[in-house]
């Protein structure tokens, strides 16, 4: 009690103005890669799934086949991740009952960049590679940038070690810096595309933690989708 | 924008068979604009022993000089040439003096050892902890860029000819993809009895 | 049912005959993508201020590694001249330094009669842009003949300004050729719309235009023009790192578009070099 006859309460030590951050987004690591060639297209993606310093999953396919000729490799937030493919998916089924016919390659493509416009002022939080055979049946990627700018490409790195990668590529399939006239350019085999895709993720598993554990690579030509894996270190 | 990226730029360097390379690229910009395209951030800083210093500009040219001061008064005690190994520790040392309010480098020593004629290489961070891989070494704005191609095309026991070959692919197509390093490039090869300097004709945007 | 009502947990699943129904499936996919059937709705973010909000959701980032760089950077300019519009643009798109792109394309071919640059936020231009096509050939069928410069630039400053303050990022010129003769008219994010004779947009752009003007008068001849903006965006490409690959030039004539060249930087530089020795 003091002198005005109010109960002043004990000097408490007050926690202080609690302030609740917004953190709707999480990086599940993994890197993609695409190569096109004329009549086949290669991608390919690590299995490893992590978390911080964690790894949830040495095995989890971040390809997702959205037809016979198109294969969408997606990573970032996996949440997003699954909510994406899951919604074109959806959008694929739609348009195949109404016109009866798969959506080609490229409308895909598009679908997807406008799909991901849709969460402009919300972000889905991925890194996109769309591989496919065009309607001529010729090998294209597709690489996109979070809220869906597309742009058609041969070859494309994406993911955590996008950046690790995409020099590699630059080098090895476009030959970059090679200093070969046009018309000396080797035409790229489908052995070759594997082989580089397999030799760049050995390389990016080195110096990357989000990408290792092994590797899963689609083949897409017009006879179907190849699968293969190689092992790649776990640690 | 992280203060090591202020100018841009970028060092390689890996061992070979008997010998080192290390590259430096030429730019000097402040943030987004390209100030000079002739600053090479690589110093000859004893007979086979190169010192490459990349991050801000003016600490670059400070720490050279501070560290060429401290190798001569080493030198002129004890009457010898310093080799790389011992630089590299009094590099550290230095820059750990300063741990609290370090110079805004990321350096990258090359050399051969002058009697032994072992390669040496040497990279740190910004506080001078050491890292002496007998592979090779990456510094800069496009380091990441740098692993991806050096861990693809370095093998052991390059001869100089094939080494040169592999640090400048490394070095051109890794800054190609990195928006403040390019403008050039200058390649250094260090052998028992020569230095070899070549300039790369690269990209100038 | 009536104990449920008074709950009021009638909508909740498990009370239902089935745990979903395709009706609310049907409306939760057309939510999820609204802007298919209609490109203005895109979907709201589950907080208020996304200009702030977003801001500071990637601000945190900044922390956790977790930054979404959206492709940005570039060099683009435009002018006109007595035979006609000039467009020309270099071909960069960064993602922070790194560089996602050398060979992305910055000149939209809307129509035979407009072309639009896109400096900023590469999705934002393209998907308006898209948008802006859409709505000029709907003019054209409704109206039996082709939309204006004035009025294309219109529709896009209008959408700018319906998301004024969300956090759009586009700096863009809209060129054509229409009754009126040459159009150029520059439109970004903040609303503005003018019309003008000489524009460079982007972060190059500082650049680009000291070439420009030193070298722009209205009678220049056609390949004067055309190597006049060819020279503005290189010199942009030397000096700003976040401009470079490919620096492409568009030529609007009365009859429609011409693309012109289409030459890597690369090139440019060690033949200007030639000329500056040979001289």
């Amino acid at each position: 009690m003091n002198s005005l006859g109010i109960e002043q309460f004990p000097d408490y030590k007050v926690p202080g103005v609690q302030h609740v951050d917004f953190h709707p987004y999480e990086s599940n690591g993994g890197s993609i890669v695409a190569i096109a060639g004329d009549d086949f297209v290669v991608i390919a993606a690590d299995t490893r799934l992590s978390s911080g310093y964690t790894i949830h999953s040495r095995d989890q396919s971040k390809l997702f086949p959205m037809s016979s000729r198109t294969v969408l490799g997606s990573t970032g937030c996996w949440c997003d991740s699954l909510s994406l493919t899951g919604l074109v998916k959806l959008r694929m089924q739609m348009y195949e009952h109404t016109h009866l016919k798969t959506m080609t390659t490229d409308a895909v493509a598009q679908m997807l960049s406008i799909i991901m416009y849709n969460r402009r002022f919300f972000p889905y939080y991925v890194s996109n590679i769309l591989a496919g055979l065009d309607k001529d049946g010729k090998g294209v990627v597709y690489s996109y940038d979070p809220i869906g700018h597309c742009e058609r490409a041969t070859y494309r790195a994406g993911g955590t070690a996008g950046s690790l990668l995409q020099p590699v590529l630059d080098n090895q399939i476009g030959y970059k810096n090679q200093n070969l006239p046009a018309d000396q350019l080797p035409p790229l085999t489908k052995e070759r595309a594997v082989a580089v895709a397999s030799d760049t993720f050995i390389s990016a598993a080195e110096r990357d933690i989000y990408t290792g554990d092994s590797v899963l690579i689609n083949i897409i030509t017009k006879d179907g989708i190849e699968e293969r894996t190689l092992q790649l270190r776990k640690d | 924008m992280s203060i090591l990226a202020y100018n841009g730029g970028c060092v390689v360097a890996m061992r070979g068979k008997d010998c080192v390379a290390i590259a430096t690229d030429h730019r000097f910009g402040v943030q987004a604009q390209t100030i000079s395209t002739d600053f090479k951030k690589v110093f000859h800083i004893a007979p086979r022993m190169f010192l490459g210093l990349t991050g801000l500009q003016t600490d670059i040219l400070t720490v050279r000089d501070r560290l060429m001061f401290r190798k001569n008064i080493y030198e002129t005690k004890e009457n010898r040439e310093m080799a790389p190994k011992p630089f590299s520790a009094m590099l550290s040392n230095f820059l750990y003096e300063h741990r609290f309010g370090p110079y805004f480098i990321e350096p990258v020593v090359a050399g051969l050892d002058p009697k032994t004629l072992k390669p040496f290489i040497c990279n740190m961070d910004l506080i001078g902890c050491p890292n002496e891989p007998d592979d090779f070494v990456v510094a800069g704005t496009c380091a990441e860029q740098l692993y991806g191609m050096c861990e693809t095309l370095w093998r052991p026991d390059l001869e100089p000819d094939q080494l040169f070959e592999v640090i400048a692919q490394s070095m051109v197509n890794a800054f190609d993809r990195d928006a403040m390093s390019g403008w050039g490039a200058t390649v250094y090869i260090i052998e028992a009895d020569k230095i070899t300097e070549r300039a790369l004709k690269t990209r100038m945007d | 049912m009536a104990l449920a009502e008074i709950c009021k947990i009638s909508n909740a699943s498990y009370m239902k005959p089935s745990a979903w129904t395709s009706s609310e499936v049907e409306e939760d996919l057309n939510a999820f993508t609204s802007n298919l059937a209609n490109p203005y709705t895109l979907a709201a973010p589950p907080f208020e201020n996304p200009l702030e909000n977003l801001n500071k959701i990637q601000a945190n980032g900044e922390k956790t590694g977790i930054k979404i760089n959206f492709d940005h950077g570039t060099t683009t300019l435009g002018f006109k001249y007595q035979g006609g519009v000039i467009l020309a643009v270099d071909s960069r798109a960064t993602g922070g330094q790194y560089i996602g792109s050398q060979t992305m394309k910055k000149i939209v071919e809307i129509n035979q009669f407009l072309l639009g640059t896109l400096a900023g936020g590469a999705a934002d231009c393209v998907y308006w842009d898209r948008v802006l096509a859409k709505e000029c050939r709907l003019h054209e069928l409704r109206n039996k003949e082709r939309i204006s410069v004035a009025a294309a630039s219109k529709i896009m400053a209008n959408i700018a300004h319906e998301y004024k303050g969300m956090g759009l990022s586009m700096g863009m010129m809209l060129a054509g050729y229409d009754k009126r003769g040459p159009g150029l008219y520059y439109v970004d994010s903040e609303g503005s719309r003018t019309p003008g004779n000489v524009f460079s947009v982007g972060s190059g752009s500082i650049y680009a235009f000291g070439v420009l003007d030193s070298g722009y008068h209205w009678d220049l001849k056609d390949t004067e023009a055309q190597e006049l903006g060819r020279r503005a965006i290189y010199h942009a490409t030397y000096r700003d790192a976040y401009s470079g690959g490919i620096v492409r030039v568009y030529h609007m004539t009365p009859n429609g578009w011409i693309k012109i060249s289409e030459t890597d930087c690369m090139e440019l530089h060690y033949k200007y070099k030639e000329e500056k020795e040979a001289k």
